[in-house]
């Protein structure tokens, strides 16, 4: 297991930060590089700047975003009501949409002279939302749905009796959730937030695109700022990386010191599937707060590019279908990428759900030594920027003797799909680590005891308890590589262009419309895809159900 | 039982996406295996040679697709070289940084035949420290204008294809009109101009480099920094990328701009309300070379690349129907978009003095753009 979390995301990485103490190892020459540069974050300004930025950003959106996720999740998993299944969807589009289009969304909403001012007349929007306050709250309603996925994912079982004590013994509703409930959600909401936080730290698409209204370089704005400079700087590259990896470490102690010394695995035989329930009263109040806030966290973002890509080229003038048929007329790139991208996603998704899967389970059920390397270096991949990441793959799979063994795997698809399992495996171990934390090892030393092989304690007993979190994990790993840029713009082999490509080239190139159209187009066509798949497998879930009752 | 049947789900559901896996991993391998030049087979037709090692023993040269790094022209430039030579092309398309990461990365085994980009110090860089193909001279030398003669080193690493403004001056004709709009590169930092305008950012976008290196370098270090200085506290905007400016211009947000050449024109194409001044100094130029990689293992067809796109047939094409269409040929006898400005006037830093100088400027307009 960690052979294969080194030699995928561990192994470019470090050759990255290699090339800042040895440029040049790669290419045949041994000389020491300048550790000073290690310190120029304290020295450069536009470094220390984006430090700060970034810190401050990671944990403001962590907070917030964990708070409302969770609460999110909370309240859908337990209370029926309409408009429930919208915001499923919802946190399915916003975990997919490239970051760089919501922002995009919110930018053409909020810009002194967007949506807002002009359609809407509300001049204050720019003010509000171009502030640091402003970026942490556009932030949390795009990074929330981490969060909701993985403390959703933990609630699907639940241990009724240890409430029903509490309420036995006279506490309130409110006093059980605060003193019960929450607190064996910890390990959950404590990877949800992680995830926030890698995933905020290392986001590039946002900072850069609202920087064209407001300028809050962060840190991985700063390391393309280092790559687009020649001779390129891979060095100061490494070097800011460096600091991300060392953030994520520590915000990593922070999450262990205060999870030290307790222990989550409640479930037992007497754990239910927790099915939401129709709330005495209210319900349509909750459809109602989920509504407005959909309003806000869906419809502004992609509600702009869905207005961007029915506006004609023309200014001023009317609604059209143009860009939409455009995306079919003419070469056929985007069909292709889109291809390409789905083709990517799956293989990633697939193999990254049996890595995450047993990565998970070494973290939750051994007491291996490594451990805690294996979860620092689970989540690297999500924070250190994908250009990185692409240039250390480069740097690993493109040596010249590799090709007498066949595994010259840059200039192949092979390399892509590399690259989506190390973006897909932080998600998936965080939310299979999530809910493994609540299945108790004695369960599975239950079955050893019966003789249950190891693969078939994991197939018959551990997987069918973390059903639920196996399907988000998966769908969500697919979901977000089929458009992940970064790593596939410095990696796709020639002639093999992926959606993201595509899409970001329209945009660079100014055809916003079009660029729009893409993406509403793949991203729909995505979300579809995982709602058929999820409803497939609740569809079979509720027939099992019915035939055995 | 309902465990049993939930069991069977979930082993179902594995089985299913561990299938799809394979199947996706299938498909790939059946598209490397397959040679055929239709347009899905076109792409897994390079990595053969990577994948199987016995392919590249005895490569058959011709049947070795040539591979081009382009940032531009990614749409069109194919099927013309294809029909043209009989050679068969790839295509890696990107930004400048995206490309110069993969070069310098794929360093000690590269990937890349020929390099086609707006980045005349880069690669001018490139061939000083002898990746390039040094020497050669392309058969129709004797064509190229008198400026894109001028611009040739003499080491003979890269060759020009065209050059276009790195930026022209593009003002809103709601807020400006031809006479009130900044005529001047100084009336950007005239007060009355105050917070009204915009530029892309020379640290993260590609053409604006050129563009603050021919101050650099035409007025000195010190003077250009004190120009850029002025700018900032007249309150220019400074936006990440040149799409961003083109769309603040349009949006309103800012009045008058520094932008790119052909964004310019998209925008006044498109309807926007928007013109164009080029200063009368002349605008500084980004200039689009082509140069083929020293270790070239096509260099027939990558010197056939080359020619081709010094051929005034091809740069008319270009013009006619491409993307860019927006710049001055490098071929005599071909004619620029006839809407681009006959007096247009192009004026640049030294290739070799901005690739030398490009950390440092960069660094400190990085460095500014946080005060």
């Amino acid at each position: 297991m960690l052979a294969v979390l080194f030699v995928l995301i561990l192994l470019p990485l470090l050759a990255v930060v290699i090339q800042v103490l040895f440029p040049g190892i790669f290419f045949g020459t041994l000389k020491t590089g300048d550790l000073s540069l290690l310190l120029d974050i304290f020295r450069r300004p536009l470094w220390y700047a984006s430090l700060k930025n970034s810190v401050l950003l990671g944990l403001g959106t962590t907070v917030l975003a964990t708070l409302l996720g969770g609460a999110l999740a909370f309240a859908r998993s337990r209370w029926a009501f309409p408009t429930a299944r919208l915001l499923d969807i919802s946190v399915w589009l916003l975990l997919i949409t490239p970051s760089f289009i919501l922002a995009q969304g919110w930018v053409m909403f909020a810009a002194p002279d967007g949506l807002a001012a002009q359609r809407l007349g509300w001049d204050g929007a720019s003010a509000l939302v171009f502030q640091p306050a402003g970026l942490i709250a556009v932030m949390t309603l795009s990074k929330f749905p981490l969060a909701y996925l993985t403390v959703k994912a933990a609630l699907q079982w639940r241990v009724e009796r240890l409430s029903d004590a509490a309420r036995l013994s006279g506490a309130s509703p409110w006093t059980v959730l605060r003193t019960v409930e929450l607190p064996l959600l910890l390990p959950a909401i404590a990877s949800g937030a992680m995830l926030v936080f890698m995933d905020t730290v290392g986001d590039f698409g946002l900072p850069a695109s609202i920087a064209a209204v407001f300028r809050f370089p962060t840190l991985p704005y700063s390391i393309y700022s280092a790559l687009y400079t020649s001779p390129i700087r891979f060095d100061m590259a490494g070097a800011l990386s460096f600091y991300l990896v060392l953030l994520i470490a520590l915000a990593m102690s922070v999450q262990l010191y205060a999870m030290r010394k307790s222990r989550f695995d409640f479930l037992s035989s007497r754990a239910v599937e927790s099915q939401p329930r129709r709330p005495a009263r209210g319900g349509s109040l909750l459809a109602l707060a989920n509504s407005a806030f959909l309003a806000i966290a869906i419809g502004i973002p992609l509600g702009s590019n869905l207005l961007m890509s029915l506006q004609g080229d023309s200014a001023g003038g009317g609604f059209t279908l143009d860009h939409y048929r455009a995306l079919f007329q003419g070469d056929s790139r985007l069909a292709q990428g889109l291809a390409h991208s789905l083709e990517i996603a799956l293989t990633a998704a697939a193999i990254g759900l049996v890595v995450g899967f047993l990565t998970a389970y070494v973290l939750t059920y051994t007491s291996f030594r490594l451990k805690k390397t294996i979860d620092v270096l689970s989540l690297v991949s999500l924070a250190v920027p994908g250009i990185v990441l692409g240039i250390g793959y480069i740097f690993i799979w493109n040596q010249a003797w590799l090709q007498h063994i066949g595994l010259l795997l840059y200039g192949t698809p092979w390399i892509l799909a590399l690259g989506g399992v190390a973006g897909a495996i932080p998600v998936i171990t965080r939310i299979m680590a999530g809910a493994m934390a609540q299945v108790p090892e004695r369960l599975l030393a239950a079955a050893q005891l019966q003789g249950a092989g190891f693969f078939s304690r994991l197939r018959t007993v551990l997987a069918p308890l973390v059903k639920g979190a196996l399907l988000s994990a998966g769908l969500t790993a697919f979901g977000s590589s089929v458009f992940d840029l970064a790593l596939s713009s410095v990696l796709y082999p020639p002639n093999y262009m992926t959606l993201p490509v595509v899409i970001n080239k329209a945009f660079e190139d100014l055809r916003f419309g079009y660029a729009s159209a893409a993406t509403l187009t793949g991203a729909g066509l995505v979300v579809l895809i995982i709602l058929s798949v999820d409803l497939l497998a609740r569809g079979t879930r509720r027939r099992s159900r019915r035939t055995t009752s | 039982m309902p465990a049993m049947v939930r069991r069977k789900t979930v082993t179902a559901l594995l089985a299913l996406s561990l299938s799809l896996a394979v199947s996706a991993c299938g498909a790939q391998n059946a598209s490397q295996n397959a040679a055929g030049p239709a347009a899905e087979g076109q792409a897994p037709a390079g990595t053969e040679a990577s994948t199987a090692p016995e392919a590249s023993t005895a490569p058959s040269k011709s049947d070795e697709p040539l591979v081009v790094y382009l940032n531009d022209f990614d749409e069109i430039i194919q099927p013309m070289f294809e029909q043209a030579t009989g050679y068969k092309l790839e295509l890696v398309s990107g930004n400048g940084a995206e490309l110069a990461s993969r070069i310098e990365a794929e360093k000690g085994n590269p990937h890349w035949d020929v390099v086609w980009m707006d980045s005349m110090p880069l690669i001018d860089q490139l061939g000083k420290t002898g990746r390039l193909l040094e020497g050669w001279t392309p058969a129709d030398i004797g064509n190229l204008t008198d400026f894109a003669s001028g611009l040739v080193p003499a080491n003979g690493t890269y060759y020009p294809t065209g050059a276009h403004a790195a930026a022209v001056i593009a003002y809103n004709t709601k807020a400006f009109t031809k006479d009130t709009a900044p005529k001047t590169w100084a009336d950007l930092a005239d007060a009355k101009f105050k917070n009204a305008l915009g530029m892309a950012d020379p640290a993260v976008a590609a053409p604006a480099y050129p563009f603050v290196s021919y101050f650099f370098q035409s007025q000195g270090m010190d003077a250009a920094k004190g120009y850029f200085d002025s700018l900032f506290k007249n309150g220019m905007h400074v936006y990440p990328k040149n799409p961003n400016v083109a769309k603040a211009l349009t949006g309103g947000e800012i009045k008058a701009a520094a932008l790119q050449e052909s964004n310019a024109y998209a925008l006044k194409n498109k309807g926007e309300p928007v013109d164009i001044i080029w200063p009368a100094e002349g605008a500084p130029a980004s200039v689009r070379v082509a140069a083929i990689q020293k270790e070239t293992k096509h260099l027939e067809a990558a010197k056939a690349f080359v020619e081709f796109l010094l051929d005034p047939a091809t740069q008319q094409a270009l013009i006619d129907k491409g993307e860019e269409s927006y710049f001055e040929p490098s071929a005599k006898g071909v004619n620029a978009k006839a809407d681009r400005a006959g007096d247009a006037k192009l004026v640049l830093a030294e290739a070799a003095w901005a690739g030398e100088h490009e950390g440092e400027i960069k660094q400190w307009f990085a460095d500014k753009a946080v005060k």
